[in-house]
């Protein structure tokens, strides 16, 4: 006697499980993860206007500051200047340094009297006749340099005027500025040397 | 007035696209067709307010109204009026209006054109993704970028002016809108990807129908990027087109992502395939123009194009993401239906051809965008130090890429359909290839160095000859199909011009376009020689090949600014005037340049010093050969994009590439040699038969 | 029987390798000039007041310094990493235009490449996958009683449409008999599988199309017309001739792709020592030697002796025959010896005058500078006019025997002789 099984024993074949390919969900995911890395790094962006930049010299003697004035004296700077110098590139076309120009005279006057620090503009960029104009009309009393070669541009890492560099009394470079200077930015910068013991 | 008049166009596009989006919805959730179709009468209110923005910033900037902060920022009553009128766009705010009101015609014309079609949800689900879009770019107007926004305090009497290097060629009158006309014009196959997905209808052939849309909005994009680098030539005095600026990488990148999109569509049309491809394209393309929109914008980008800082950067990031997760939200919700029926039969075909361009095309999209994020990611990560990432990196990484794609160029289209054997294209491409190996061959003998001109000049060689001959067959099968229809023997002639439009005439046009401009950008870049001539008055120098007279100078004086001109004879013929202009005063002097363009060469003339006292003047000089067919190939391309939108003669997508025109006779049996054995001398009487039209 | 065929791609092949050779300078590179290094460096090198642009190309002053420094480093022999050193140390690191190949900035270089390469990697990987499963596999998602009978009509219509491609594109010669075998083999066979899958149909019969069988009737004339054994060996000589013929040509994109991937980033942009990345036109020797003395000649026109001087002896150096260098390096030593009062360079003036002169009689030029040394030097007034007599018969230009004129009335009025005709007595 054949067994005879009885139908609802037999269990139905399954159809085999179709692997299912996540294919489209993994690319999605990796597109969206690097899309919210992009969004998040750019989103915290500073816009390119600060005042204080970084700059390869910060914390290492200054370079030999040392030319010719836009009236044709040597003028030279000891490697240890013993007062802090302020040294402002400029030039007479650009915009930002007509805006810091009075406050680096109110700045020059100030320290003058206390004989802590004192200010060098350099030429960048610009016709010797056109700068010497333009710090006589400002009333300029300190040394202004022409490098004619732009070699003192080149050894500061200047890209554009106004560039402000603050140097300590012993010669180091303590400060980069790139935008418009005020003497309350330039008196803090010096406060703020001074507590670090320089 | 003008800014009550401006805020008014504003809100009232702002109005009618929420409007809209709100009607739309309504229509769409419940079902209701008569909605459908009244929500698309708000397209023509949001063009409607925005003519009255343009119109009332058009009056501003020409009756000189300081009183709003953009016309005091951006005109002077010195501004001549062609400068007046593109202030408009000249900065940020302006630029956002620009876009808006070209959205507004796009969706009106989008609107116009499917109104048959107004109650289909397909069409309902475009129009709100476009009204979106628009409540978007109106609703920035209105908050952050507000171009009718009043000064503060006390009307100036005098505006600070445009920016310089903008008042000092015209076009700028047509560089921005043709970019925009470009960016923008995506929108619209992006709508219909995301309104196919949603519904998901995604077997429809909408690519079909929007393909003339997406090539207007390419037409317009290249043109746009070509006249930007004939501009940053003729003004910026630096003698280059292009310097891989963030700005010009902007409008480059959703350029590449679009070509790619519109060569991927013809495998959809054809075979069905590539479906997730061409939507993830199109989606790209559109992201992209939103990303180049924030790098323009954000201020986060130093560029000499960027626009100033803004607070709208952080608000267009959000939209870009936006963008990207709806858009790959959806792709992955319908995956399953995107799934194509049949596979690519084989990588040696016109199929593996088209996913071979993908990649590539898409490879050069990514090198550009890290190219152009990298240094905000690498000083994101080191605090403080920097890296800089510029041409020499971008050359490196993107040369090969382009000429893979010149190679991919000239075999694709004798690549047939389906599957191919090295016997048909080793028949097909003899000439082409030995022309190009001819062209190599003459470089080198000529005297011409270096491994990348001389691959640039050999695969365009073979790229254009595999155009040529795409043409030249096509051309012929119109002459027969004419000739075989009974035509006398002069209009039959005449009738070959059918051969040059169409699709793939018009396609072939554009890359004999292309392999021009690639010509003379390889030559342009790798034989340009720069160096400086120091000339007193009535000197002679010579340069490179080339002599310079310094006939005398000349100072113009125009309300707007002083010009010290020199004039310079070139090669003892004509004479050019490069000079140092200065706008206002206490600004810096600009110098333009003076160019004697040929056809062979460039001498591209600037002033770089001025004495003193008198005194040398010192000259800059660049010879740049064929850099004049940087131009020309723009023009082809464009020539070429116009000719692929006159519809050929009309031919099912998917008939094969060789296929005879409709109306010609079938081919005689004995005329098809059946060649078993892979020869090279498989007689082209059997490919001379058909036309070379693909679908 | 097989056609004995050119080998023509074969040749083309070796033509263009041995062009590509020849072109890409790897035979005749000599070691970088100064000069040739200056502008490499100089095009890496970020102009510091403009935003993308390199030194090389600006002509902003900041940039101007910057060139000059560099030109003076490579003269003094630093090497190119310590002349971007030397300019990072001021600037900053972003001073170079190419991102480094260490830290960070590796990825840049790298994330290309491996995309690049991934992408490439999965589209082999998904057909080479796709392949291996069969067709049956694509329509896995049509078969079983649960599916949607339009999306089988879907998939079926789209079927029968590639079949019918199939045949247009073997008629029009698009596709070789083997492959249009095997795809109507492969279609076919998807076909019968869906006619047989899917809900039944009313009358039980199979699906609507397990009627397509036969191919078209063009296409049935066109394969009749094989010879039958040809179309019979679908195996056996045929496919192991299409095998080898795919493997060639994959072989042969895959080493022209490497071939690019691997030359085209080592020859042109790996910077070796002073190479520039692009190409240049090489000009022939005789070339050169017109570009240096037009260089030399204009230099003087500005009135700058000294370095002319110089630019003369470097032709001299290369070619110590150049009659034309020797002549004018003379003239120049003359006015430079008077104005130093140097008696060596004076008489090395007259040497190499005689020099000239001997090489080459016909030159006017000689003949006027020998005849002032005469006169001027020496006060030898006939001798002077000799050589002016010389001067004239070699047919000097209106403009130089204008320029002549004083000097020449003076040798003539001293030595008692009439002026020839056509110089000018005033």
């Amino acid at each position: 006697m054949t067994d005879v099984i009885a139908p609802e024993a037999i269990p139905a074949p399954r159809p085999p499980r179709r692997p299912t390919r996540h294919t489209a969900r993994w690319v999605g995911v990796t597109v969206l993860v690097i899309a919210a890395g992009l969004i998040a790094v750019l989103a915290t962006r500073p816009p390119t206007t600060t005042t204080e930049v970084q700059s390869p010299l910060l914390g290492h003697p200054a370079p030999r500051i040392s030319g010719v004035t836009v009236d044709g004296k040597a003028f030279a700077l000891p490697r240890a200047p013993g007062t802090f110098v302020v040294v402002n590139f400029f030039a007479s076309w650009c915009v930002p340094c007509q805006t810091e120009g009075p406050d680096l005279v109110q700045f020059a006057f100030q320290h003058h009297k206390s004989g802590d620090a004192q200010v060098v503009s350099v030429v960048f960029d610009d016709t010797v006749s056109g700068a010497r104009t333009y710090q006589a009309t400002l009333g300029a009393t300190w040394p202004t340099l022409a490098d004619h070669s732009g070699d003192l541009a080149l050894n500061f890492g200047v890209r554009a005027p106004p560039s402000t560099f603050l140097i300590a009394p012993d010669g180091r470079v303590v400060a980069y500025l790139v935008a418009p200077v005020t003497a309350a930015d330039l008196d803090q910068l010096i406060a703020r040397a001074k507590a670090a013991g320089l | 007035m003008n800014g009550t008049l401006g805020h008014t166009g504003v809100l009232l596009g702002f109005a009618a696209a929420v409007v809209g989006i709100l009607v739309l919805i309504v229509g769409l959730v419940r079902g209701r067709p008569d909605q459908l179709r009244r929500g698309r009468l708000y397209a023509p209110v949001i063009l409607l307010g925005g003519i009255v923005a343009v119109v009332a910033m058009q009056r501003a900037l020409v009756t000189h109204d300081f009183s709003l902060t953009y016309v005091a920022d951006n005109n002077s009553r010195s501004t001549p009026l062609l400068y007046s009128i593109t202030g408009m766009w000249s900065a940020l705010a302006g630029s956002i209006l620009l876009w808006g009101i070209t959205l507004g015609i796009y969706v009106t014309a989008m609107v116009w054109r499917f109104r048959a079609r107004a109650d289909d949800q397909l069409v309902a689900w475009a129009t709100l993704v476009m009204y979106v879009v628009c409540a978007f770019f109106f609703g920035l107007m209105l908050g952050p970028a507000d171009p009718f926004s009043h000064v503060s305090g006390a009307i100036p009497p005098d505006g600070l002016g445009p920016n310089v290097l903008l008042q000092d060629n015209p076009l700028v009158l047509f560089h921005p809108p043709m970019l925009y006309l470009g960016l923008v014009g995506f929108t619209l196959p992006f709508a219909f990807a995301v309104a196919s997905l949603v519904t998901g209808r995604v077997d429809e052939d909408w690519q079909g129908e929007t393909r003339r849309w997406t090539l207007f909005a390419w037409t317009f994009l290249t043109i746009g990027i070509v006249l930007g680098a004939w501009w940053s030539y003729q003004v910026l005095g630096w003698g280059g087109f292009w310097a891989w600026d963030p700005v010009e990488n902007a409008s480059l990148l959703p350029w590449l992502v679009g070509t790619a999109y519109l060569h991927s569509v013809m495998v959809q049309q054809r075979r069905g395939l590539l479906r997730v491809w061409n939507l993830s394209l199109v989606i790209a393309t559109f992201s992209l123009t939103i990303l180049g929109t924030f790098i323009t914008r954000s201020g986060v980008f130093q560029s000499v194009h960027a626009f100033s800082t803004s607070v709208i950067g952080p608000l267009l990031l959000g939209f870009f993401g936006l963008v990207i997760v709806v858009g790959v939200g959806l792709i992955a919700w319908r995956g399953d239906r995107l799934r194509s029926p049949g596979g690519i039969d084989s990588l040696f075909s016109r199929e593996g051809a088209f996913l071979a361009n993908n990649l590539l095309f898409v490879l050069f999209a990514f090198v550009v965008l890290l190219g152009t994020v990298f240094p905000i990611f690498y000083e994101a990560l080191n605090s403080g130090s920097q890296v800089a990432v510029g041409a020499p990196y971008f050359n490196r990484l993107v040369i090969p890429l382009g000429l893979g794609l010149l190679f991919l160029m000239a075999v694709a289209p004798a690549l047939p359909w389906r599957k191919s054997s090295a016997a048909v294209m080793r028949g097909r491409l003899a000439v082409p290839a030995c022309i190009g190996v001819a062209v190599v061959v003459g470089c080198v003998l000529g005297g011409i160095t270096g491994i990348e001109p001389l691959l640039a000049f050999g695969l365009g060689a073979f790229a254009a000859a595999s155009a040529g001959r795409a043409l030249v067959l096509s051309v012929k099968g119109s002459w027969r199909s004419a000739r075989t229809a009974g035509a006398p023997p002069a209009r039959a002639a005449l009738a070959g011009w059918r051969g040059l439009v169409g699709r793939a005439n018009g396609g072939m046009v554009v890359h004999i376009g292309v392999v021009v401009l690639a010509v003379g950008l390889t030559a342009a870049t790798a034989f340009g020689q720069r160096g400086t001539v120091v000339l007193a008055h009535g000197q002679t120098g010579t340069f490179a090949g080339h002599t310079v007279e310094f006939i005398g100078t000349r100072v113009v004086r125009t309300p707007s600014h002083i010009s010290q001109q020199a004039l310079l004879r070139v090669d003892g013929g004509a004479v050019f005037t490069p000079a140092i202009s200065q706008f206002g005063i206490g600004t810096r002097p600009v110098g333009s340049p003076a160019v004697d363009s040929t056809i062979t060469s460039d001498v591209y003339l600037t002033i770089n010093s001025v004495p003193d006292r008198g005194g040398a003047w010192t000259f800059g000089v660049v010879v740049q050969p064929l850099v004049m067919w940087l131009w020309i190939g723009g023009t082809l391309i464009v020539v070429g994009s116009v000719l692929s939108a006159i519809p050929g003669k009309r031919r099912r997508p998917t008939d094969p590439v060789s296929a005879p025109v409709a109306g010609a006779a079938p081919p005689p049996v004995a005329d098809l040699e059946p060649e078993v054995v892979p020869s090279t001398e498989v007689p082209d009487a059997r490919l001379s038969v058909g036309a070379g039209e693909a679908p | 029987m097989r056609s004995r065929r050119f080998p023509l791609w074969t040749l083309l092949g070796v033509v263009l390798v041995v062009a590509l050779l020849i072109g890409s300078g790897v035979f005749s590179s000599s070691p970088p000039t100064n000069a040739q290094r200056a502008a490499a460096i100089e095009s890496v090198i970020r102009c510091p007041s403009c935003e993308d642009l390199s030194v090389a190309v600006s002509t902003a002053p900041a940039a101007i310094t910057v060139r000059a420094t560099v030109r003076r480093l490579v003269d003094q022999g630093r090497s190119d990493q310590q002349i971007e050193d030397y300019l990072a140390a001021r600037y900053g690191s972003a001073i170079v235009l190419e991102p480094p190949t260490s830290g960070w900035s590796l990825l840049v270089w790298a994330l290309p490449i491996a995309a690049g390469l991934a992408g490439l990697a999965i589209v082999v990987v998904v057909l080479v996958r796709r392949r291996r499963r069969g067709s049956a596999a694509l329509d896995a998602d049509v078969r079983g009683p649960m599916v949607d009978p339009a999306v089988l009509e879907e998939r079926r219509r789209f079927l029968t449409q590639s079949l019918a491609d199939a045949d247009a594109e073997y008629l029009a010669g698009d596709l070789s008999d083997a492959d249009y075998l095997s795809l109507r083999q492969r279609d076919l066979a998807r076909l019968a599988a869906l006619g047989d899958a899917g809900p039944p149909t009313e009358d039980g019969g199979p699906g609507p199309g397990a009627g397509i069988g036969a191919p078209t009737a063009p296409a049935a004339t066109l394969l009749a017309a094989r010879p039958a054994e040809a179309v019979v060996a679908s195996g056996g000589a045929k496919a192991r001739r299409r095998r080898r013929n795919r493997w060639f040509l994959i072989g042969s994109v895959a080493c022209f792709a490497a071939a690019l991937i691997v030359a085209v980033p080592v020859f042109a942009s790996g910077r070796l020592p002073g190479q520039t990345a692009t190409g240049s036109v090489s000009l022939s020797p005789s070339q050169q030697v017109a570009r240096a003395l037009d260089q030399a000649a204009a230099v003087e026109d500005q009135g700058q002796l000294g370095p002319a001087a110089q630019l003369y002896q470097t032709v001299l150096d290369a070619h110590p025959d150049n009659e034309v260098a020797l002549a004018q390096l003379g003239w120049l030593e003359y006015r430079i010896g008077q104005q130093g009062s140097s008696a060596t360079l004076i008489s090395d003036a007259r040497t190499k005058l005689h020099q000239a002169a001997v090489l080459d009689p016909g030159d006017y030029a000689v003949h006027l500078y020998q005849g002032t040394l005469d006169l001027q030097l020496d006060k030898n007034a006939p001798g002077a006019v000799g050589q002016f007599a010389l001067f004239l018969a070699a047919r000097p230009p209106a403009t130089v025997v204008s320029q002549a004129a004083p000097v020449l009335r003076q040798a003539y009025a001293a030595a008692g002789t009439p002026l020839p005709a056509g110089i000018p007595t005033t």
